[in-house]
């Protein structure tokens, strides 16, 4: 399978912090990668350091083995969409305006939406579920259907690797799966590669191949969720004691978390 | 379908700017009917209202593109073109050159050196080695034109009278042409400074929803807020130095029209262009005759006009929701 | 606290000086002036030398000059008058009345003249001529003027003969200010046979569209302001359509007056009269 995106030695941080220090990962095309981490551990960064939204102190980012320092943005976005955690819109745009942004990398500064890229956002919005609301403003909408309406927008650039910042934290867990399972979906049918960062073990666990567990900056495991989402490894990072056993439905490892009082003391 | 709408709203706009300009040629100190206006004994007074109504289509435009650029890059609505000093600066260099005793011809160009010099300090101040950070701008922008108003206050008032007429042409604006060529020279950039921001209709977008977000869709959001933020500087700049501080324009007008046909900058530039239009022609026609043969300067008039609207504006939103 | 000390001090200085008085010992007036205008009237009246402190700006005449300073126009030195121990203090306006309050708390004698024209000139130097003693220079001061104010205005009454040229006096440019009825400048206007274009303006000082300018054509223009030495011909024929006004085609454009001597309301009211006159006559 071909490496998609490959990251070498990368560092980087804010001001004078080096947040992430050293990582090598290899995204493999049409893999379903989760991020888990505590909080601190470098996660947000790390994302941003690879979408070019941060330049890295250190290493480089190589994006279908090409340095992607020398590749222009508009380039680059046209391979690579990213949804933030959450996004706060001060302006009216409707939600038709919102997805068509998201054609912005493939058009030129004075060109024109065409007939096929409104044909595009419409499609991305019917995808996501969004196509009813088309015509309402973006400030109407409740956070669940605004973050459907932010990745229909990723969408709509036709990326060939989509990248996600704990889209769902802000989200019932009705909504949460919503969303995962429509990334699956865009991830087995359409072969769009996902980088997830999770807070949710165990929708990591269920939805991602690989995992890529991170602490103080580095990586700490990576692998499919059976060889990192080990109690070992949890109770390592997360300084918590966990018991982790495999969900009967699906047979992916499962973490139950163990309150404070009922730890078992060895005899 | 949108887009069909749009065209329409363009087609009244542009009727309703065709209205204003005739009211605009009307009115005046001297009552003369429009039928009459053209005629060989009146033809000087109709060269001044045709230099007048061109400067007031002129401020209005490059006032309220000005003021839309602004609140899409600082992602800020109340922000106005006036916000980053150039207002003080040009006020100041007034100020200096009239208490120096310079000739009434350098006053524009002493104001223009003032505003600039304003806006660069205000920049130098926020800047943070490449990047301009839009919170610091705007509390610098504050804080610049707090202290350069207070040095003119403190120059003005040791100093003799005629340091306070110059301040209130700054103060409170005026549309009178003397300098044909000043006029000229100011439209050209203004022109100029709107075609730009126009062009960046594409990135003005996506960087209303956040600079991040704009790196994400491909755009350079700091070269991009640095080509902007120069652009209506010298706009603004120009526009002080021939005209004076018009208040409520850059604030209101982009609001307004936002109302009208939406927030897209590919729409909402040229309709605001010809909304700001409008609204400056008719505020100074309204100056010009209400109290004839004085005139009540155009930014006490917008002010006037604009506070209410602004009024008015903010309850309609609260209401939406 | 402040304040009460300076009650105190005042008081006792009065004390001693209403003794003073009762013992009838001879003692010079001491006047503070902080309105040019009300400095020139004193020295005109005689009592320069009893002026112990004057504004910044009262530069007229050339002994003034030497007076010790107590403030600006709009923003006196209050301390600097309280220890000047002043009999009396003159001032003027609106700009000055935050000052003229406190003056009046802290038992300082003050005198407010405001003249709107001539008649408000006369009266008001008669007052003051009396409050410092020179009620006859008073009276003579306010006979000279008005002799030699009459005397102008049959000069060029004789030269003017049936039309009285339409005059505009411009006092600043951006925007254009002008006088209009009720002002001196309007009376003065008169005075020297021509007609102030401005004259239906309510204002006495207010501002002026060019429409009007152009609509009555003034046959002389004076620019009563600094111009850093321009050519006044000069700078009003480069303003868009002025180029055709009967004053600027006939090289009517003056503003060799120092502006001093129309705005100032004291006896140089009338030099700026009779420069008004000789201009016209031209």
């Amino acid at each position: 399978m071909p490496v998609l995106m490959e990251t070498k030695g990368l560092s980087g941080g804010y001001h004078d912090d080096i947040v992430v220090k050293n990582i090598n990962l290899r995204i493999i095309s049409g893999d379903f990668l989760g991020i888990i981490g505590p909080n601190g551990s470098g996660k947000s960064t790390l994302l941003r350091l690879m979408t070019k939204a941060l330049v890295p102190r250190n290493g480089s980012v190589w994006l279908d083995g090409k340095d992607v320092s020398r590749l222009g943005l508009k380039d680059f976005t046209r391979k690579v969409a990213f949804v933030p955690q959450d996004t706060i819109i001060a302006f009216p745009f409707t939600v038709e305006e919102i997805v068509l942004m998201g054609r912005i990398p493939h058009m030129t500064r004075l060109q024109s939406e065409t007939k096929e890229d409104r044909a595009i956002a419409e499609r991305s919005l019917s995808l996501t579920d969004c196509k009813h609301l088309m015509n309402k403003n973006i400030d109407e909408l409740s956070s669940g259907e605004r973050q459907r309406v932010i990745i229909a927008k990723a969408l709509a650039q036709e990326p060939a690797l989509l990248f996600l910042d704990e889209p769902t934290s802000h989200l019932d867990i009705g909504h949460q799966i919503q969303i995962l399972d429509l990334l699956k979906k865009f991830n087995r049918e359409n072969g769009i590669t996902v980088v997830i960062v999770l807070h949710d073990l165990n929708l990591a666990s269920e939805y991602c191949e690989n995992i890529l567990l991170l602490d103080k900056g580095a990586v700490f495991a990576e692998g499919h969720p059976d060889d990192v989402l080990t109690y070992q490894n949890i109770e390592a990072v997360y300084k918590t004691v966990v018991v982790v056993k495999k969900n009967p439905m699906s047979s992916r490892p499962c973490v139950f978390t163990v309150p404070g009082e009922s730890v078992c003391r060895p005899r | 379908m949108i887009r069909l709408a749009f065209r329409i709203k363009m087609i009244l706009l542009l009727s309703f700017l065709a209205i204003a300009i005739i009211i605009g040629l009307s009115s005046g100190s001297v009552n003369i009917p429009f039928s009459e206006l053209f005629r060989l004994e009146n033809i000087t007074i109709a060269k001044i209202r045709l230099m007048r109504v061109l400067l007031a289509l002129i401020a209005g435009c490059g006032l309220s593109v000005s003021g839309i650029a602004l609140q899409a890059v600082l992602r800020n609505p109340l922000a106005e073109p006036y916000l980053l000093g150039t207002s003080s600066g040009a006020g100041l260099g007034a100020v200096v050159a009239v208490v120096f005793g310079c000739n009434q011809s350098y006053l524009p160009a002493a104001a223009f050196a003032g505003a600039i010099s304003s806006v660069s300090l205000v920049y130098a101040i926020a800047r943070q080695a490449r990047r301009i950070p839009v919170q610091a701008l705007v509390l610098s922008g504050v804080i610049v034109s707090v202290a350069i108003s207070g040095i003119m206050v403190f120059i003005v008032s040791s100093s003799p009278n005629e340091a306070l007429h110059g301040l209130t042409w700054w103060l409170w604006g005026s549309l009178e042409v003397y300098n044909i060529s000043l006029l000229i020279t100011v439209s050209i950039v203004t022109i100029a400074g709107v075609a730009v921001v126009y062009i960046f209709s594409q990135d003005l977008n996506a960087i209303s929803i956040g600079e991040e977000e704009a790196i994400h869709l491909g755009i350079d959001a700091e070269a991009v807020k640095k080509v902007l933020l120069l652009t209506t500087s010298l706009i603004t700049a120009s526009l002080v130095c021939v005209s004076g501080i018009i208040g409520f324009v850059g604030l209101v007008i982009p609001h307004i029209m936002r109302l009208a046909v939406g927030p897209n900058h590919k729409t909402l530039i040229p309709a605001s262009c010809i909304g700001g239009a409008i609204f400056m022609i008719l505020c100074d026609a309204i100056g010009r005759t209400c109290f004839a043969p004085s005139e009540i300067p155009i930014g006490v008039i917008t002010a006037i006009v604009g506070a209410p609207v602004f009024i008015m504006l903010l309850k309609i939103n609260q209401k939406v929701r | 606290m402040k304040r009460l000390l300076l009650a105190a001090c005042i008081a006792a200085r009065a004390l001693c000086a209403g003794e003073a008085f009762a013992s009838g010992e001879e003692r010079a007036i001491r006047i503070v002036s902080v309105a040019p205008a009300t400095t020139e009237i004193l020295f005109a009246l005689g009592s320069g030398s009893e002026l112990v402190g004057v504004s910044q700006f009262c530069n007229y005449p050339q002994e003034a000059r030497n007076i010790e300073k107590v403030g600006t126009f709009s923003q006196p030195d209050i301390e600097k008058i309280i220890s000047l121990r002043p009999d009396i203090v003159f001032c003027t306006g609106l700009e000055q009345a935050p000052a003229i309050t406190t003056f009046r708390q802290l038992g300082l004698k003050v005198y407010v003249s405001d003249p709107k024209n001539f008649e408000d000139l006369y009266n008001s130097i008669i007052e003051i001529s009396s409050l410092i003693g020179k009620t006859e220079n008073g009276k003579a001061l306010v006979d000279k003027m008005k002799r030699e104010i009459d005397r102008i205005g049959r000069i060029a009454e004789s030269n003017i003969g049936s039309s009285r040229p339409r005059v505009f006096i411009e006092f600043w440019h951006a925007p254009i200010m002008t006088a209009g009825r009720g002002s001196f400048i309007d009376e003065m206007i008169e005075r020297a046979g021509g007609v102030n274009i401005a004259k239906d303006s309510k204002k006495p000082y207010t501002y002026y569209s060019q429409e009007q300018v152009f609509y009555h054509d003034p046959e002389y223009i004076i620019l009563a302001y600094m111009q850093g030495g321009a050519d006044p011909y000069d700078l009003i024929s480069k303003r868009y359509g002025w180029s055709g006004l009967s004053a600027v085609r006939n090289r009517h454009v003056y503003n060799d007056i120092d502006p001093d001597i129309l705005l100032r309301a004291g006896p140089r009211l009338v030099d700026g009269l009779r420069s008004i006159q000789e201009r016209l006559a031209r």
